[in-house]
């Protein structure tokens, strides 16, 4: 028995080592070219990739007019936001700056205590780091500095970053258990931060690309606490939540958004009594993205929690830790971070819908820009789309590539597939 | 056992919920009935909601009847809330279409300004609020914006089924056929079994298709959501012909990449499209108020008042003219025409705004649109507004 499994599932011996590659040319047969069928492959989809590029660069650097661009960058930014109220919008990010930098600050610090990262390390080597990390980002940034013909913008990146940097520095003399008031400050800081944007300017005047990254923004710190509970919720031995969180879940899972926001935007004056004065269209449309997302993190989140074995939860039960604490400190962490991939998947997904509500309820987000750019007296009927919708696709794409780079940071952390 | 109570438990609750709601409406249709005939109120309740559905029943009498009007009445929540919310659109050139600062200009765009200027006394206080062709109507039932200025041809439907009330039309439009100079057509005769684009949503669709008809011409309409994919279709070939309002064909004629001498516009107009204003049903007194703003600009323009010359005219000695402005006549009256406007709204709407020639020149004619139809009737147009006085 013992010698028949030996050989049957013996190891098989490991290949023989490759001789050493004698150089590129080597490389470039063994890889591209080993049969007249790899040859064939390589040609062809050398081909059409080089033709793709080809066209594609002339487009950038030669054929494509960019001005549409350059004259209507504060439109695809900002939207219709007062240009003398701009100043608001540079204290605020200064202000998420900082506190983004006191947190970044205050979490180093403590792994630094805890001994999982080694301290001491050069300044000029965590820059690159960072900038390794960010470099879509930083790229996008300085694309959108040198394509902008005033001051302004170039002012305020320097704030965003002076603010940020000194937040980092002092972030690490933060007592050791200002964790709760860093979060509490945070929630409190957004609050009066909206506030302050919102009070003299209203929300109508509120556009561009800003717009969409608070729709998601609001939209995804909101609907993750839902989504948890309903996760909980669906799994809940009393019969009553569990039902309710399945019809939640089933209904908003089981209509389109674009027709929730539709119904939202233009159908939520039948509905309620005509002395009430109904919310703005950019808090319907925050609240239809939390309700809609939170359906869709709840079954994300259920399948983490599913992913667990039972033995995590007889252990914490062995210990004698009470079902709050079993559910919020052994088994919501580690299901948390096992759907870490799926959750940012959802959030990115969240983010490029914020254009539907733009098309929804006539807000002025980037891709509404991109069309009423078109139509303006000095571009109108030039075909000039493809500019205005190109570079709407970079500034998504930034946003998205750096939220992808970042859960993927966030998994190596939390060491997700290798413990 | 306990999975078939749960099981058990979601249609209950689904039907508990439609049995409140049976509840809740026979509650409202059973009160009126006591008071008398019970079928009387059907039209009267539904748009203010019960609170009180009893005082509705009894709205015969004229005291309540007036309370209900003026209480609801968009004249008062619009200087109230002191802005003006109006629906247009952003990607109209000429019409409405957004400058790079964002802010909205064209010919829908300053008829926006010119009911603030007169409601308002501000020609700035306006919110434009950009609604796509189909959610127009639903936007202003439900009481989204206050007044849809969004290239809207008056038609019967519109103002009955829509709940729409139209008011006077801003521009006198009708349909045309646009094609390619070198496509070898002389006249809509010649397109037979064409393929014939649209913008949807709009008349424009049924109109081809109608005119194809009275002509004994078979046609193809294709609709397209965007003006931008639309031309791109046209530039493709797929489009043998391009038709909508004539004030439209002109202005993308004029902007067309290869020139405008790539397009012939046919003169044959097939279709009546009035684009006019409108406002929701059942408020007369907002809709008085948003009617004479518009008349406003064609008096001012038939009195020879200008923006430049309004402050002089108001000092003038033409009597009418004095009055119109909103200055006192011979006996020492400023007339109070009682719709609800200051009585300087006049003055406040071509001195902020200009008149109606000028609105239309400066957003119109660099698009190459001729005053045509929409002349004074003095000069053969049909802009004609009822006197002021």
């Amino acid at each position: 028995m013992q010698t028949f499994l030996t050989e049957d599932l013996a190891v098989p011996p490991p290949e023989p080592p490759r001789p050493p590659t004698a150089g590129p040319a080597d490389w470039v047969r063994r890889n591209l070219f080993r049969s007249v069928g790899d040859g064939v492959v390589t040609v062809v989809a050398a081909i059409v990739v080089g033709f793709v590029v080809f066209r594609f660069a002339r487009f950038l650097f030669s054929t494509g007019r960019w001005e549409i661009v350059r004259t209507n960058l504060k439109l695809f930014m900002v939207g219709r936001y007062p240009a003398d109220e701009l100043w608001r919008i540079v204290v605020a990010l200064t202000a998420v700056a900082f506190v983004g930098g006191l947190i970044a600050g205050f979490v180093a610090r403590r792994h630094v205590v805890a001994g999982t990262v080694a301290p001491d390390q050069p300044v000029t080597r965590r820059l690159v780091a960072l900038v390794g990390r960010l470099w879509p980002l930083v790229v996008g940034v300085l694309l959108l500095l040198f394509l902008s013909s005033s001051p302004g913008p170039w002012l305020t990146a320097a704030a965003i970053v002076v603010a940020a940097v000194l937040g980092r520095l002092a972030g690490p003399y933060l007592p050791r258990r200002s964790a709760v008031v860093l979060v509490l400050g945070s929630i409190v800081l957004a609050a009066a931060l909206v506030w302050f944007l919102t009070r003299p300017v209203g929300w109508d005047r509120w556009g561009g690309i800003m717009l969409n990254l608070f729709l998601a923004t609001a939209g995804i710190t909101l609907c993750f606490p839902l989504g948890v509970l309903l996760a909980l919720g669906r799994r809940s031995k009393l019969p009553l939540i569990r039902a309710v969180c399945i019809a939640y879940i089933e209904l908003f899972r089981g209509v389109p958004l674009f027709v929730l926001l539709l119904l939202s935007a233009i159908a939520l004056g039948f509905f309620i009594p005509t002395w009430l004065e109904p919310p703005g269209l950019v808090v319907r449309a925050i609240v239809v993205f939390t309700l809609f997302t939170a359906a869709y993190v709840a079954e994300i989140v259920r399948g983490g929690l599913q992913s667990l074995p039972k033995g995590q939860t007889e252990a914490a039960q062995a210990l004698g830790l009470s079902p709050v604490k079993t559910t919020f400190l052994i088994v919501m962490p580690q299901a948390l971070r096992n759907v870490i991939p799926a959750l940012v998947g959802q959030f990115i997904s969240l983010f490029k819908d914020t254009t539907l509500a733009g098309a929804a309820m006539g807000f002025l987000d980037a891709l509404q820009v991109a069309n009423a750019a078109t139509a303006q007296d000095a571009f109108r009927g030039q075909r000039l789309l493809a500019e205005s919708l190109g570079f709407v696709m970079l500034l998504f794409w930034i946003g998205c590539i750096t939220m992808s780079r970042e859960s993927q940071r966030l998994e190596r952390t939390l060491g997700v597939g290798t413990r | 056992m306990r999975r078939t109570f749960i099981r058990g438990l979601v249609p209950l609750a689904a039907l508990s919920l439609v049995a409140g709601a049976c509840s809740d409406t026979g509650d409202e249709g059973g009160e009126p009935a006591p008071s008398g005939s019970g079928a009387a109120p059907t039209t009267g309740g539904t748009d203010d909601t019960g609170t009180t559905p009893g005082s509705v029943a009894t709205g015969s009498t004229p005291t309540t009847a007036e309370e209900v009007q003026t209480g609801e009445s968009l004249l008062d929540t619009v200087s109230a809330a002191d802005v003006v919310r109006c629906g247009v659109r952003d990607d109209l050139p000429g019409f409405s279409s957004l400058d790079d600062a964002g802010e909205h200009v064209g010919f829908d765009a300053d008829f926006c300004r010119v009911i603030a200027a007169a409601v308002l006394g501000d020609a700035t206080k306006v919110e434009f609020v950009d609604l796509e062709t189909d959610a127009r109507f639903t936007a202003l039932q439900s009481g989204e914006i206050d007044v849809l200025v969004r290239n809207t041809t008056w038609t019967a439907s519109r103002d009955g089924i829509e709940g729409a009330t139209f008011l006077h039309p801003t521009y006198y439009d009708g349909q045309q056929m646009m094609v390619a100079a070198d496509a070898g057509f002389e006249s809509i005769d010649d397109m037979d079994g064409a393929v014939v684009c649209v913008a949807g949503g709009t008349t424009s669709e049924g109109n081809v298709a109608t005119e194809f008809a009275r002509r004994d011409l078979t046609v193809e309409v294709q609709s397209f959501e965007d003006v931008d994919l639309l031309q791109e279709a046209f530039i493709a070939g797929r489009c043998d012909g391009w038709s909508s309002d004539g004030s439209q064909l002109v202005g993308l004629r004029s902007s067309f990449p290869d020139g405008p001498d790539a397009l012939v516009i046919f003169d044959d107009i097939f279709s009546k499209e009035p684009l006019t204003p409108a406002v929701r049903d059942n408020d007369t007194r907002w809709a008085q108020a948003v009617e004479w703003a518009i008349y406003a600009t064609i008096q001012a323009e038939e009195y020879g008042i200008t923006q430049a010359n309004v402050g002089d005219m108001a000092a003038g000695d033409n009597a009418a003219i004095v009055q119109f402005l909103g200055g006192e006549n011979a006996d020492g009256v400023t007339l109070d025409a009682g719709l609800g406007l200051d009585p300087a709204f006049a003055m406040n709407v071509v001195s902020q705004v200009g008149n109606y020639g000028e609105i239309f020149e400066r957003n119109l004619t660099d698009l190459g649109l001729e005053r045509g139809l929409n002349a004074l009737w003095g000069d053969g147009g049909l802009q004609y507004a009822p006197p002021y006085r």
